[in-house]
């Protein structure tokens, strides 16, 4: 099980930079769909690359779905070279994201956030809008089952005329 | 929260098709919680999940 709470207190203690993306910003919106990890697009400058891996760092990060034992090493270095993470760490699953299909950077992204207090921590999420957006330009079939709640959910908050 | 700006994008047909299997009334109950007390309903339901996973596995392994 992930302990979003921990990973979000580690995130912030360390200062980094990151937007909450995927099911897990549906869930701060009101969606109902189980996730099983966490999405983050984070900011790619050498200082909040060494926040980031920081942060995680006390929490055996590790490629997820891959043989163990490669020889794969947690630091600034190793996130600089690649863009892309998908991890497993003791706290649970966390996919670490430079880039995303549909949404672009952490600056692309960070115009479509909003901003939120979760478990009494600030954290940026992407908007009910951005995470439609995003879906969409993925397009795959979950996707499309995420769009219709995500869409019913803004239906919902609409003013009634 | 911020308000949201609204796009507007013309329906998608299997979109609009997967509505009908959207149970409302859970997200409108969401709707009524905090944003932590909807990540705090999510931590509960994913423990009942693998909970339910684990005794799945022993059933099937037969221990």
């Amino acid at each position: 099980m992930n302990d979003f709470r921990k990973i979000l207190e580690a995130l912030r203690n360390a200062r980094a930079e990151f937007i909450l993306i995927g099911g897990m910003a549906g869930i701060a919106h009101g969606a109902s769909r189980l996730t099983e990890d966490i999405d983050v697009v984070y900011l790619r400058t050498p200082e909040n690359i060494i926040r980031v891996v920081t942060a995680l760092a006390p929490y055996s990060p590790y490629l997820r779905g891959v043989p163990p034992g490669l020889p794969f090493q947690w630091d600034a270095r190793a996130v600089q070279r690649g863009l892309n993470f998908t991890l497993i760490t003791d706290l649970g699953a966390i996919d670490l994201l430079g880039e995303i299909t549909g949404g672009g950077g952490f600056e692309q992204l960070l115009p479509k956030c909003v901003d939120l207090e979760v478990f009494g921590i600030p954290c940026r999420c992407l908007s009910l809008d951005g995470l439609i957006e995003t879906k969409r330009a993925v397009g795959r079939p979950k996707d499309l089952q995420a769009i219709a709640e995500l869409q019913l959910l803004r239906e919902a908050q609409r003013p009634s005329d | 929260m911020n308000e949201q700006p609204h796009t507007t994008v013309d329906p998608d047909p299997v979109v609009e098709a997967y509505k009908q299997d959207v149970d409302i009334t859970l997200l409108r109950e969401n709707l009524r919680r905090t944003v932590t007390q909807r990540f705090e309903r999510h931590a509960m339901l994913q423990e009942l999940a693998d909970e339910l996973r684990r005794a799945g596995r022993k059933l099937r392994s037969g221990k």
